[in-house]
């Protein structure tokens, strides 16, 4: 097994708040994993950030406690991997990953198919109350 | 995301420094709806200290632009930087929103 080299995570409640924290910890990933490429390091943030504004913005309790917003990135030499889950919510909607990206002038609906431009593998996990998308990045650019 | 404006002789300038994510972005919509209101719809957006945008950001530079072009007007996009481009790129909506090297040539042909 390839030895991770970097990791950051973090658990918060899933407010608007937790996303510049986020933004922070990839920030913070990055100073300890020196060696991914720039091109690497916007396109695997961006799939990130999109992965938990979507928790934040759309993730529903399960019961009477709050969603909780979870965000576990490691880094190999190889390979970049995020999962970011919601905590405590509700199974969504079943989700048509092959989504087209919308086009002209719609506002919303590109996230999905963003994070999937973005990254090598998009895959979900239900698992006691929890959804989990796992996003991987391999190999790293050059 | 700090954001700010100045309405100059023939057009409005936003300045936005920072994340145009979903914290910042119906910020951005409620100071176009602004501008609007107050009789400027040639908005051009200075992207010059936009770091990052995600999809919210972005849904946003769409909704200002219909509101823009609803008032008569258009919104433009000036000094895009690399995520941004990205972004766009991936999107397609570089196609929609016009970009300029500089905010003060976004209007300058017209």
């Amino acid at each position: 097994m390839t030895d991770i080299l970097a990791r950051r995570t973090l658990r918060q409640a899933a407010l608007p708040e937790a996303i510049e924290a986020v933004h922070t910890e990839l920030d913070e990933l990055w100073d300890d994993a020196s060696f991914v490429p720039d091109m690497d390091r916007m396109t695997f943030a961006t799939a990130v950030i999109e992965a938990a504004s979507n928790v934040v913005q759309h993730a529903v309790p399960e019961s009477t406690k709050p969603v909780e917003l979870g965000v576990d990135i490691s880094v190999t030499s190889i390979r970049l991997e995020a999962r970011v889950s919601a905590f405590d919510a509700a199974c969504p909607d079943p989700i048509d990953t092959d989504a087209a990206m919308p086009d002209g002038e719609a506002e919303s609906g590109r996230g999905l198919a963003l994070i999937r431009a973005l990254v090598t593998t998009v895959t979900f996990k239900r698992q006691d109350g929890t959804n989990t998308w796992i996003l991987s990045k391999s190999p790293l650019h050059d | 995301m700090d954001l700010s404006y100045k309405v100059k002789d023939s057009y409005a300038e936003i300045s936005a420094a920072g994340r145009l994510n979903m914290v910042s972005a119906p910020k951005l919509r409620e100071m176009v709806a602004d501008i609007v209101a107050s009789g400027s719809s040639r908005i051009v957006i200075n992207l010059e200290e936009t770091a990052f945008m995600d999809s919210s950001g972005l849904g946003a530079l769409i909704g200002c632009l219909k509101a823009a072009r609803q008032a008569g007007g258009d919104l433009r996009i000036a000094a895009v930087q690399p995520q941004v481009q990205m972004v766009l790129g991936l999107t397609s909506m570089d196609k929609v929103l016009t970009s300029y090297p500089s905010a003060a040539e976004a209007f300058g042909d017209d």
